[in-house]
């Protein structure tokens, strides 16, 4: 089935590293897939976005109105993409840079204070993997857990042994919100 | 050989590295700086040479002294950047040597945007230089359309002692999807063509050099010989998809991506049970005239032009097929806006009801 994924931040938050990691980890899974990047000429800070499709046969259009799964990473992003949601999908949201009440009650909302997690793991940087770990928990149905674990394991092949634990973490910590907000 | 995920600019420059091309000339631009990344790496690999020229000019000329040698060259850019390289592509043209150019598209005119546009067509259709010549443009509209069409383009180019333009939106050259690239091509390099300087000892040309300077009498020939050339594109090399057109009442025009959300469009109107269809220009130079010849204009109620660009750039060569036969009408965007399937299913639609001009 096809499915699509925006996610959303500012330049620097890793927004185009989680969704190449999730194009590929779907493409190791015999799906296909198309990422697309969007942004400013700004190296950090600037406005950053990724599409991606994940499908059982050929993607047509790799752009679309409306997208099925959303993660928002800071308040910009929730503010510009919140509403392109589509009714029954759902939103991923690092609650650690959004303030502003979010107020669809059509949509699954999983709340993880992602940059808050990160930093008591040990690194911000992994603050967009505890959000793939929420996608997945939250059954959003584009790749599994056991697909992801194996791509982190062959991301960080070559670094050390602590870089993949801390992901390992990561994710889990992200699963176990994303489980909780839908069984709730 | 498996499927990989890769960017549209990184299968661009594998495909012409698969072609044989072994020299590379440029200079940076967004949205098509991966080309010339990925090269710098690359070509040095297979023995090739990758050089950041210290302009646009100085990148295309590198090209053409690389062709003259019988060497597969290439240079890319986006809008500016080809606008400089304009007086070397006419060059090639005509002192008649191959080479490929890709431009990867971005919003216009002057510095515009560096988000994706298609406001280059009547510059690669028409004139890609001053002199009045003219090229084969290729515009594909998915990453393996675009690495087939690349490892493609040398024999074009070859073939008609011309330079080769592909042509692409920088929101496929920016996109990652899978691809699966063909073999290592070994070209013959014998140093047996007519144009290559780079003859070994012992090795006779098999032709003539041509200078850029030509007399009158000389040049008018050779200018009736490139019409010849144009009109042979029209009837053999024209690649084009058209998709549900035989009982299509209304007709999207789109190529790039344009065609590709426009598809996901049509079938939704489908769905609906209208009956839409999509001609789309693989080639955009030669126009593939014929598949508009061929429509049934008692049942074609509408032709709709889709483009990346305003005003509509391919208007006109729609125009000169359909004659007046169906009303042509426009939905564009541009400034690196771009569409998506509900915008184009709302513009269609709202044709088919009778409420747009």
């Amino acid at each position: 089935m096809k499915k699509s994924l925006v996610i959303s931040g500012s330049g620097g938050q890793g927004v185009m590293s989680a969704g190449i990691m999730i194009a590929q980890t779907a493409v190791d899974a015999d799906k296909y897939a198309t990422f697309l990047p969007e942004y400013g000429p700004e190296q950090r800070g600037g406005s950053a976005k990724c599409t991606v499709v994940v499908n059982d046969s050929e993607i047509i259009s790799p752009l679309m109105a409306k997208c099925d799964t959303l993660i928002v990473m800071n308040e910009q992003a929730y503010a510009k993409f919140g509403k392109t949601l589509k009714s029954g999908g759902v939103m991923i949201a690092n609650t650690s840079r959004i303030t502003s009440e979010i107020t669809r009650d059509d949509v699954t909302v999983v709340r993880v204070p992602a940059d808050d997690l990160a930093v008591e793991l040990g690194n911000i940087k992994c603050a967009n993997i505890i959000l793939i770990g929420a996608l997945i928990g939250a059954e959003a149905g584009i790749i599994t857990e056991e697909a992801m674990l194996a791509s982190l394991d062959k991301k960080f092949a070559s670094k050390k042994a602590e870089v993949l634990a801390l992901n390992h973490a990561a994710l889990a910590k992200g699963v176990a919100y994303g489980k909780e907000a839908i069984h709730k | 050989m498996a499927k990989q995920l890769v960017k549209g600019n990184e299968a661009i420059a594998e495909a012409a590295v698969r072609a044989g091309c072994r020299f590379f000339a440029g200079y940076p631009i967004t949205p098509q700086n991966e080309i010339p990344e990925y090269l710098s790496w690359r070509l040095p690999e297979v023995g090739g040479v990758f050089v950041q020229g210290e302009s646009e000019v100085a990148s295309v000329n590198m090209v053409y002294g690389a062709a003259a040698s019988g060497c597969r060259a290439m240079t890319s850019s986006s809008g500016p950047g080809i606008s400089l390289k304009s007086e070397g592509i006419s060059y090639l043209a005509g002192t008649q040597l191959p080479a490929v150019i890709v431009n990867i598209s971005r919003g216009g005119p002057g510095l515009g945007s560096i988000q994706p546009a298609q406001q280059d067509y009547l510059q690669a259709t028409k004139a890609m230089g001053h002199g009045g010549f003219h090229v084969m443009v290729f515009a594909p509209a998915t990453l393996q359309e675009a690495v087939d069409l690349t490892y493609d383009a040398w024999e074009y180019a070859e073939r008609d002692r011309n330079p080769v333009l592909i042509l692409m939106d920088g929101c496929l050259g920016s996109i990652m999807e899978q691809v699966e690239f063909p073999p290592m091509k070994e070209p013959d390099r014998k140093g047996t063509h007519a144009w290559d300087l780079n003859l070994k000892e012992g090795e006779k040309r098999n032709g003539r050099l041509l200078t850029p300077y030509f007399p009158e009498a000389l040049l008018e020939i050779k200018n009736k010989s490139h019409k010849m050339m144009i009109e042979k594109w029209q009837r053999n090399d024209v690649k084009v998809e058209e998709f549900m057109v035989d009982d299509a009442e209304y007709v999207v025009v789109a190529y790039g991506i344009s065609a590709r959300v426009a598809k996901e469009a049509i079938l939704r109107l489908r769905e609906e049970g209208e009956n839409v269809g999509m001609i789309r220009p693989i080639t955009l130079s030669p126009f593939p005239k014929q598949s508009f010849r061929n429509l049934n204009y008692d049942q074609v109620k509408g032709i709709i032009d889709v483009e990346l660009a305003i005003p509509a750039q391919m208007h006109d060569d729609i125009a000169l097929e359909v004659l007046g036969r169906a009303p042509i009408y426009e939905y564009c965007r541009s400034g690196g806006l771009l569409f998506d399937d509900e915008g184009i299913y709302a513009a269609v639609k709202k044709i088919i009801d009778g409420g747009a001009k």
